[in-house]
């Protein structure tokens, strides 16, 4: 799938938690050979962890193994975070918290001792599938960019188009898509171009 | 329920009796009729399941008649609308018989979270026990992947009831499936994650016949949760994470929950995240019916074996 991608620095490239938890540390490196070939530099890979406990360690094999960023759960134990948000700057990589089913992210940020790199605002899957009505709290995003200067918000959960501009449109720095991906293989080149465009 | 199953039984024997008056005939025709049988059954594995199922049920009421007969009861009604890929989990389950845990039993739930060399030492350490549990950790998982449990499955005895501590967060049914093929027994899903997940992580445990637990790390009231689900899972496992014991040490596990759950539900509780003995016999005091241990095995060592065993007495 990577191969049909466009080259461009853009793209951040995903290994998913499905994946990690199936090939382990390996498909991180293999993703992050593959696309680092493809653009010909560096790639940014994000290694969705989704870590819940024993923050540095997971943090640890996850750099080990290449990748330029890791998940942290917002709904984790606090100690947790601040453990893998330290770890994450000692080995160098950008930090992500996701805010999968918190109500208020901004209640967690203010407990952290620092401030992660990203953060993430999640409509998870199984959500999205059995429960329509759950909405992405777009209004979020302009909170906690007018309080945290410095983080970045990126946005998971929506996959239309019309999602991806709404996104971009409420301020967010980065717009995480997958289930298009991975039901159509076939036009990932169209598609990945299409978005492109929206995100510019 | 018997009259139902005297009816689906009965075409079975049909078959076979107009098979073997086929071949006496003629026994070109009667190797076109297999055929076309294999060929029916294909397109119809509905009711090629329901033929298993009724081996499958007796064989698991002899093994542990009170608490599985429920149990068994919904896997048959799972059965008949299951996709092919949990039927197949289904039959080599049901040819390997898979272990299930039982009410009245105490079990030592030993966690495994560092390295695969590791875990193969303390295993060949660990004394001979079916209340033993083993978990391939969180860590080993997301380093290894799946191979971990494959591996693990290996090391240990045939037979043992292997945990995978995948803390499902999300998709819950491609983890379960994964975990489900890789040969463990039961897989773990947060309690803080979506109730959506959270149900279809149970639904897609009771398809793949393996038991469900529910970590309710960070999770204040697990009662809250478990009212909101649609299903209940096998176990709920009331857990204090290993940051959390370190950083603070003032949080403690909530034992008055354990007595809340079983009083309320037909669960089974495991804690987890106290280490030292005494904590061990705190929670059984306090009824839990499995005790998760793992810092003193996260490396082997000489005692290893010997603490297994003392865990063990504790447990009784």
């Amino acid at each position: 799938m990577i191969s049909l991608l466009p080259a461009s620095e853009k793209i951040i490239i995903e290994a998913g938690t499905p994946l990690i938890k199936k090939y382990g540390t390996r498909g991180i490196t293999s993703l992050s050979n593959w696309w680092s070939e493809k653009i010909q530099k560096q790639g940014y890979i994000v290694a969705d962890l989704k870590c819940m406990d024993r923050g540095s360690r997971e943090v640890w094999a996850a750099a080990e193994a290449g990748a330029s960023s890791a998940t942290c759960l917002g709904l984790a134990p606090i100690e947790t975070i601040n453990e893998f948000i330290g770890e994450c700057e000692k080995v160098g990589i950008d930090s992500m918290v996701d805010m999968m089913n918190i109500e208020f992210p901004f209640e967690i940020l203010q407990k952290l001792k620092k401030l992660p790199t990203v953060v993430v605002l999640h409509r998870g899957a199984d959500e999205n599938e059995r429960n329509r009505e759950k909405q992405l709290q777009h209004d979020q995003i302009h909170r906690i960019k007018g309080t945290y200067g410095k983080v970045l918000i990126s946005v998971a959960g929506g996959e239309t188009t019309r999602d991806v501009v709404r996104t971009f449109f409420n301020d967010s720095d980065i717009a995480v898509i997958w289930r298009s991906f991975y039901e159509a293989p076939e036009n990932t080149a169209n598609l990945a171009k299409d978005f492109l465009k929206l995100v510019k | 329920m018997q009259a139902k199953d005297r009816n689906k039984f009965n075409p079975t024997g049909l078959i076979i009796v107009a098979i073997i008056a086929t071949f006496s005939i003629n026994p070109i025709l009667g190797g076109v009729i297999i055929i076309l049988i294999i060929l029916f059954l294909k397109k119809n594995p509905k009711l090629l399941s329901s033929y298993f199922t009724k081996h499958l049920l007796p064989a698991a009421e002899s093994q542990d008649d009170e608490d599985l007969s429920e149990d068994s009861f919904n896997t048959q009604k799972e059965f008949n609308s299951n996709d092919q890929s949990a039927m197949r989990a289904k039959i080599s389950s049901f040819l390997f018989t898979k272990t299930r845990l039982e009410k009245r039993k105490k079990y030592l739930h030993i966690a495994l979270n560092s390295t695969l060399e590791e875990a193969e030492e303390i295993i060949s350490q660990l004394p001979a026990s079916d209340r033993i549990l083993i978990e391939v950790g969180t860590p080993l998982i997301k380093i290894y992947g799946t191979e971990a449990i494959s591996r693990i499955k290996e090391m240990t005895p045939p037979g043992t009831y292997i945990v995978a501590d995948n803390k499902c967060a999300d998709l819950a049914a491609r983890e379960v499936e994964m975990m489900a093929n890789a040969g463990a027994n039961a897989s773990t899903c947060l309690g803080v994650a979506p109730i959506e997940t959270i149900n279809s992580f149970i639904e897609e445990c009771q398809k793949f016949n393996i038991d469900s637990m529910i970590d309710m790390m960070n999770v204040e009231s697990a009662l809250e949760v478990l009212k909101k689900l649609k299903k209940l899972p096998n176990v709920v496992m009331l857990h204090r994470g290993v940051d959390e014991s370190e950083f603070s040490k003032e949080k403690q596990i909530p034992y008055y929950q354990i007595k809340q759950i079983k009083g309320n539900y037909n669960v089974l509780v495991a804690v987890a995240g106290g280490d030292t003995s005494r904590e061990v016999q705190q929670a059984i005091f306090n009824d839990a019916d499995i005790v998760v241990v793992w810092k003193n095995f996260y490396k082997s060592s000489a005692q290893t074996a010997q603490l297994a065993e003392s865990f063990l007495r504790e447990i009784k």
